[in-house]
Order: structure tokens, then C-alpha cells, then sequence
């Protein structure tokens, strides 16, 4: 596969992109462009499984940078995140360097003496060896210029942002024992978030924002087309038409991309032929992964095709126990 | 080019749009990367830099055509020019039958001529566009600035003026085609006012100064708000809240009792050698769970609602929170807020339950909590009653009280009203009082903050 050392315009990052099967957007190129050009971050918001991660993927994919990852979960911290010092580490060797350091120290005259040798030797124990590296650390002093991805910060406490700034605005990281490591290649950075909750003013500002939404009809088919190209094109349609007017209903969660992927590779896997009843009630439950939303939506496909049961009395008995069963 | 972008910058701001100096830098570096050849470009680069929230997408998508659009409002069609001779004669007869100020109109509208600058503005002046800094009026004003021209009577002049040439002998081919044409006419007039309307507001938008009142505002009682001031602190109770969860986790995460962080002790000695002088504690103490009721008859709805909209942007951090509302009953309104902003949730709860001729019931909702809802406090609940305590002189209802003050973990009052009125009148703030843990007064946004900010500093 065709990899170039950076973007060059905002086609070429289309198509790179593309050559990755990852079909962008004006949207999404444009910013990807820019956010290199400018050398800043960029925040990808949208609901889940729009592709957010895997923009970043392709990214990584067509400059031929390797990819470093940070998954951020409740109470992530810096030393998750960035780096330790190995203790562990740290303790063995001095255990095992005893001798070295009684030979170091053997012959000294005075105490002031034996303290100075010793904090000549001191460096050794706070060097990069015993420096564990997080993936920002990894990020910054990665010899190769590489892609960093921070994945959903929503999930991160709101002071772990904080922490983020110092990292993303200058890139260096400052080790009190080691001084500031600067980068020696600007990593591009991809930020994505659920919008589970409100960023900070300040994360926001030092990054480019890009709001994915769900796609459009042509742009789904062409995403199912070229990762499930063995569905009939004729399916292909019909399932993704299906999963765009699912996506209007009110259900809890809605199907996403990533879904109807893997509904078309269950229709392909299954030799369906057409969208007929069976078939959709059989494998809705790969597109819908709660109980409430299938019960809903085979209710109203049941009323598309005129065979409508007694849903009324379904509703009731359903919309009941629930407001009840939300107190607890 | 620059200038535009500023204006175009400032609109964004007074749209209710947060826009840094660093980001409008941001903005203008990267239209020198990306040109200005390019309209999507130049405004994808505009909007990747400017705009940070979802929600504020469409007031740029809305402002950017306003201070970028092609500028030319839409073409008009020239009928006159390929009239015959005998044609014109017909519809000079026939236009003969109006007065001077609606023939005008008519003719412009054959001749296919755009209003020009001047008339526009004058219109505008008519009908008040320049003192409107909202974008929506713009519809509005186009309505008006319409009517003014008195786009209706031309209207149904232009159908007579139709069915008289008809009867003039006219073809009827030609006859369908000057309609249409007339129509399409008369389409782009209305969206060249439309374009006219729009941008000034736009223009204005970027004149007005932001407002910065706010710090008076956090301390205005809140039966003195206006419902602007309240939009004002809506925004406020967000950044308000952002600020308390970072101090309630750093407070939850440098604790000077606790468990001891065995990890951060390590790391924290190892200058010491791994010796432990300095103990580093975690306290992920138990996050409260919350009940709160809340009076939204008319002088308590202020306070109700922003002391809901704290607790929801504080959601993350409380266990699990259960709200109810009442006036004269209780209703569960915890459903309401689910993918709801409090003002937006409040609003609905009162469609439900409009206040007014109703009166206040307080004994009478506390028997509907107990009913229905006497479960959901238990041990771990911190019950938090926002109210002024006037009770109509109904039934205080103190023995349901006293069970749930005595189910929970702790009981707090808020209390808009200055304690010297307590038990005053119909108020049995009074007897409330001995059931409670802690009663404060809070009239303003700073009271409500220390007061939520006090409310989960307190171990549960």
C-alpha cells in the first residue's frame, strides 16, 4: 500500500485515506489537512461507532506512522498515562550493583567523600532505563514520527485534562528527575469523545474540532460496499436504507456503522437473498443490542407489513413497569 | 478579507458562542493555509477552529452564509424585453387599472429589477431592522419588510392582471410562461429580502458588545432575576460546575485520612529510599446519593431550577440522584432530564403541572412521596428539600416527615427566604426546622454554589 511521509493537500488526503478504506468526507479530510498543517490536535466528537477511532487508524495507516494508543477510563492518572519509575527495578539493581558500589565507596577518606562518589554514580538510577514509559511518553520521544491517539477523554476525569494541556500545547513532558523531554517529532494527535460529558474551555482551544455524524445514505453504501463487497448490491441498499430509517426512530442506542458492517457480513454469511421477515428477525439483534429497542422495532416493521398485533396492550404493559423499575 | 473575519468572529460571540483570542489566531492561520479560493474550504478551516461544541454548529452554519455568501442576491427575469409590440400594448392596458405606488411594484416586477441598496436600507428602517440582533427575527423582519412592499396586494394584482390579458386575447402558452416567470420573480425579491434581513441582524450581531455582568448577577436574589439575567446564569451554572467537580476530586483524591495509596506512597518516598515519611491516603469515599424535592410553584422556580441544573452537571459526581417536583402534589421528574437540559426539563414538568391557581401543598406532596416513593431513601440518601416552607396553612404533614428525615443519612433545607420570615404568615418553615440536619439560606447563585459545594464535601 501507497504510504506518503505527510499530507499534501486536501485530495491527496482523501485519497490516502481512501486507500485505507476509510471513505472521508471534505468534512473530515479538510480538517485532518489542516490539523497537520497546523500542527494542532484534533478533538473528533459524534456519536459512537461513527469511525471516530478509526480515523485515526487510517491516519496512522497512510503516513506509515505506527499507531500509540491511550484508552482513558475513570481515574486514569499520570502514571498510566505518562511514565514511572520503575521502583521495583530500581531496588533490584541496587541490591545487585552492592558490591560495585562498596568498591565505588572503598578507599574514601571522609564521609563527605563517600557522598560525593556517590552522587556522581546517582544519575545511573534516574535514567531513562528504569524510566517505565506510558504512551504519551512513548509518543513524544518516539524515535519515528508516529500517531497518538487519546481515546474517549470524556471517560478521563476532568483534572487529567489538565494535565493533558501541558502535553499537547508544547509537547514536552517535564520529569522533575530528569528535566524537560522535548519531542523530537511533533506527533499528530487525535482526540475522540463521546460527549458523555462537557471538555474543558481549555482542552478545547488548543484543538481542531471535527464533529462526525452518522453518514448519509450513498456514503454508508459506499463504506458497506467496500468492506463487505461479496452483499448483493441490491441488499446492500435495502439493509443500509433500513438502517438509516432505524436510525430516525427513538430507540436507546442507535445502530452504527461498525453495526451495519457486521449485519452485512451476517446477510452474506447467512446467504440471505432478501430482506424479508424472517431473515430481519432473526438477525435484527446484530444491529440492535437492546431488548427494549428490538421489541420496538420489530413492533413497527410488523405494522410496515400490515401484520400488526396486539400492540396496545404491549405498550401498556411494557411503558408501565418501566417508569417503575427507573426509581431503583 | 480580515476585517470580515473579525465581524464574522464577533457574531459567533454575541450568537452565544465561545470564541478565544487564541482560536480566532487559530482561525486566521489556518485560512492562510487553506486560501480563500476555496468557499468549503475556507469554511471548514473557519469552522474546525472556531467552533468546539456540537451544539453551536448550526449558529455558525446560519452566520457563515450571512457574512460570506455570494453576496449577489438571486437573478431577476426581464419579461418586457421579449414582449411583441402588441403584447406590451395589452399589458400596459391592463396595468393601467392600478394606482401609481402598486403599478411601480408591478412593473419592477416585469422589468425583473432588484431592489437597490438604498431602498433596501429604507425599508429596513421601516421596520425596525436595525435595532434587531437576533437571528431569529430574521423571518420575521423579511415578513414585515415584505408586507411593506405590499408584496400581497401584488400579488393578487398580477393574477387579475393575468386573467385580463387572458381575456385580451392573449396566448395561452406565452401566458403560462410569463406566469411562471412572474413567480420565480417574485421568489428571488423575497430571498433577496431575506438575504437583506439576515445580514444586517448578522452585522448587528457583530457590533453588540458582549455583556459581562455576571458577577453582579451571582449575587442577585433570585426573585429579582429577569428571564434574561437567567439565561445568563444557565450559561454560568455550567462553568460553575465544572469548577466544583475538579475541586470535589482533587479533595476525594488528596485526602488526609483514608486508605493508604500504596502506589502514590512509593512514588512519593522514593527520595527517602523507599522509606514512608510522606503517607499518601485516597478517600474514594462512598459518592452521596441524593433525593432531592423541589417547590416549583412561582417564587421558588428559580431557585429549583438552577439548583437541578447544578446537580446535573454534577451527575458524575453523585452515586444516584432522584428528583421530584411538586406544587400542590409530587411528581418523579428524574425522567425528564434524560438528554435534557434542566430549564428545557422544567419547562415540560410544568406543562404537566402549571402553577398559578394552584396553591402550594406541601403536606399533601410528602403524603404522595410517601406513597409512592418512600423507598428510594435509604441510609446512604442525603434528602435535600428546596422550598420556602409556606404551606397554604394545609397540613404540615410533619409525622412523614419526621420518617424520612429519620430514613436518611441527612436532611438539608434550602431556603430562599430570610430566616427573620420563617414561621411567619403561612410558613412552617418553624416545625420543619428540628427535623433538619442543616437548613441554609440561599437567595443567590454564590449561596447555592458554596451550599452544593458544602453538600458533597461532607463524608456520607
Amino acid at each position: 500500500m501507497k504510504t506518503i511521509s505527510a499530507f499534501q493537500s486536501i485530495e491527496e488526503t482523501t485519497d490516502s485515506l481512501g486507500g485505507q478504506q476509510y471513505i472521508a468526507n471534505d468534512e473530515i479530510s479538510t480538517t485532518v489537512y489542516l490539523s497537520q498543517q497546523l500542527g494542532k490536535p484534533l478533538l473528533t466528537e459524534g456519536p459512537a461507532g461513527v469511525g471516530k477511532t478509526e480515523l485515526a487508524k487510517a491516519i496512522a495507516g497512510s503516513l506509515g506512522r505506527s499507531l500509540i494508543r491511550l484508552q482513558c477510563y475513570e481515574g486514569l492518572d499520570e502514571t498510566k498515562a505518562l511514565y514511572e519509575w520503575e521502583y521495583a527495578k530500581q531496588l533490584l539493581y541496587t541490591q545487585l550493583l552492592r558490591d560495585q558500589l562498596q568498591q565505588t565507596l572503598a578507599g574514601a577518606n571522609s564521609l563527605a567523600e563517600a557522598a560525593d562518589r556517590l552522587t556522581d554514580e546517582e544519575d545511573v538510577f534516574f535514567s531513562m532505563r528504569f524510566l517505565l514509559q506510558r504512551p504519551l511518553l512513548r509518543a513524544i520521544l518516539s524515535d519515528e514520527p508516529v500517531v497518538l491517539l487519546i481515546d474517549e477523554i470524556d471517560r478521563a476525569d476532568a483534572e487529567f485534562e489538565a494535565f493533558l494541556l501541558e502535553v499537547l500545547s508544547d509537547f514536552q513532558v517535564s520529569v522533575p528527575e530528569l528535566g524537560t523531554l522535548a519531542a523530537n517529532h511533533v506527533p499528530i494527535v487525535v482526540l475522540t469523545s463521546n460527549n458523555t460529558r462537557e471538555l474543558s474551555e481549555a482542552l478545547k482551544r488548543r484543538c481542531l474540532y471535527l464533529f462526525i455524524d452518522y453518514p448519509s445514505l450513498e456514503q454508508e453504501l459506499s463504506v458497506v460496499r467496500l468492506k463487505v463487497p461479496d452483499l448483493a448490491p441490491q441488499m446492500a441498499r435495502q439493509a443500509v436504507e433500513l438502517v438509516q430509517s432505524l436510525r430516525q426512530i427513538d430507540l436507546r442506542k442507535h445502530p452504527s456503522i461498525s453495526e451495519t458492517l457486521d449485519w452485512a457480513q451476517a446477510l452474506v454469511t447467512l446467504n440471505s437473498e432478501n430482506l424479508d421477515r424472517t431473515t430481519l428477525e432473526t438477525t435484527l439483534s446484530v444491529l440492535l443490542k437492546h431488548e427494549t429497542d428490538l421489541r420496538k422495532v420489530q413492533r413497527q416493521l410488523g405494522r410496515m407489513d400490515g401484520q400488526d398485533d396486539d400492540e396496545d396492550e404491549t405498550d401498556w404493559d411494557e411503558e408501565l413497569p418501566r417508569r417503575r423499575r427507573r426509581i431503583d | 478579507m480580515e476585517e470580515r473575519i473579525v465581524k464574522f468572529i464577533s457574531a459567533l460571540r454575541s450568537g452565544g458562542v465561545r470564541v478565544s483570542l487564541a482560536e480566532s489566531a487559530d482561525a486566521f492561520s489556518a485560512v492562510d493555509n487553506l486560501g480563500i479560493q476555496e468557499r468549503d474550504a475556507f469554511r471548514l478551516s473557519l469552522r474546525a477552529t472556531l467552533v468546539k461544541d456540537a451544539e453551536s454548529l448550526p449558529t455558525f452554519e446560519e452566520l457563515f452564509p450571512l457574512f460570506f455568501g455570494s453576496g449577489e442576491p438571486p437573478p431577476l427575469m426581464n419579461l418586457m424585453e421579449d414582449l411583441t409590440e402588441e403584447e406590451a400594448n395589452m399589458l400596459a392596458q391592463a396595468l393601467q387599472e392600478y394606482g401609481q405606488r402598486l403599478r411601480e411594484m408591478l412593473e419592477r416586477l416585469l422589468r425583473g429589477e432588484q431592489l437597490t441598496p438604498e431602498e433596501l436600507e429604507g425599508l429596513g428602517q421601516m421596520v425596525g431592522l436595525n435595532q434587531a440582533d437576533d437571528l431569529r427575527y430574521r423571518e420575521w423582519m423579511a415578513r414585515r419588510m415584505q408586507r411593506a412592499l405590499q408584496f400581497e396586494q401584488v400579488r393578487k394584482a398580477m393574477q387579475e392582471i393575468m386573467e385580463l390579458m387572458a381575456q385580451l386575447g392573449m396566448n395561452k402558452e406565452r401566458l403560462d410562461q410569463m406566469r411562471q416567470l412572474i413567480a420565480q420573480n417574485m421568489e428571488s425579491l423575497r430571498e433577496q429580502l431575506r438575504q437583506h434581513a439576515g445580514q444586517r441582524i448578522a452585522e448587528n450581531m457583530a457590533e453588540q458588545r458582549p455583556e459581562d455582568q455576571l458577577e453582579g448577577l451571582m449575587d442577585r436574589p433570585f426573585q429579582a432575576l429577569s428571564d434574561s439575567d437567567m439565561q445568563k446564569l444557565r450559561q454560568e451554572v455550567r462553568r460553575l460546575a465544572a469548577l466544583l467537580r475538579s475541586r470535589i476530586a482533587l479533595r476525594q483524591k488528596r485526602a488526609k485520612t483514608g486508605h493508604l495509596d500504596a502506589k502514590a506512597t512509593i512514588r512519593a518516598n522514593l527520595k527517602h529510599g523507599g522509606v514512608p515519611f510522606h503517607i499518601k491516603h485516597r478517600d474514594r469515599t462512598l459518592k452521596p446519593k441524593l433525593v432531592v424535592i423541589c417547590d416549583i410553584s412561582t417564587s421558588m422556580r428559580h431557585c429549583s431550577e438552577l439548583m437541578l441544573s447544578l446537580l446535573y452537571e454534577l451527575q458524575d459526581q453523585v452515586s444516584k440522584s432522584h428528583a421530584f417536583a411538586f406544587i400542590d402534589h409530587l411528581e418523579y421528574i428524574t425522567p425528564d432530564f434524560q438528554g435534557n437540559r434542566a430549564n428545557e426539563a422544567i419547562q415540560q414538568v410544568l406543562i404537566r403541572m402549571p402553577p398559578g391557581y394552584y396553591s402550594t401543598d406541601l403536606g399533601h406532596s410528602l403524603q404522595n412521596f410517601a406513597d409512592d416513593y418512600l423507598d428510594t431513601i435509604d441510609h446512604r440518601t442525603t434528602l435535600i428539600v428546596v422550598g420556602d416552607g409556606r404551606n397554604n396553612y394545609n397540613d404540615s404533614r410533619l409525622d412523614i416527615f419526621r420518617k424520612m428525615a429519620r430514613r436518611s443519612r441527612r436532611t438539608l433545607w434550602l431556603n430562599p427566604e430570610l430566616p427573620m420570615l420563617w414561621g411567619s404568615g403561612d410558613s412552617d418553615m418553624l416545625d420543619y426546622l428540628p427535623l433538619c440536619d442543616t437548613i441554609l439560606q440561599v437567595s443567590t447563585l454564590s449561596e447555592l454554589t458554596a451550599a452544593v459545594d458544602q453538600l458533597l464535601v461532607e463524608k456520607s
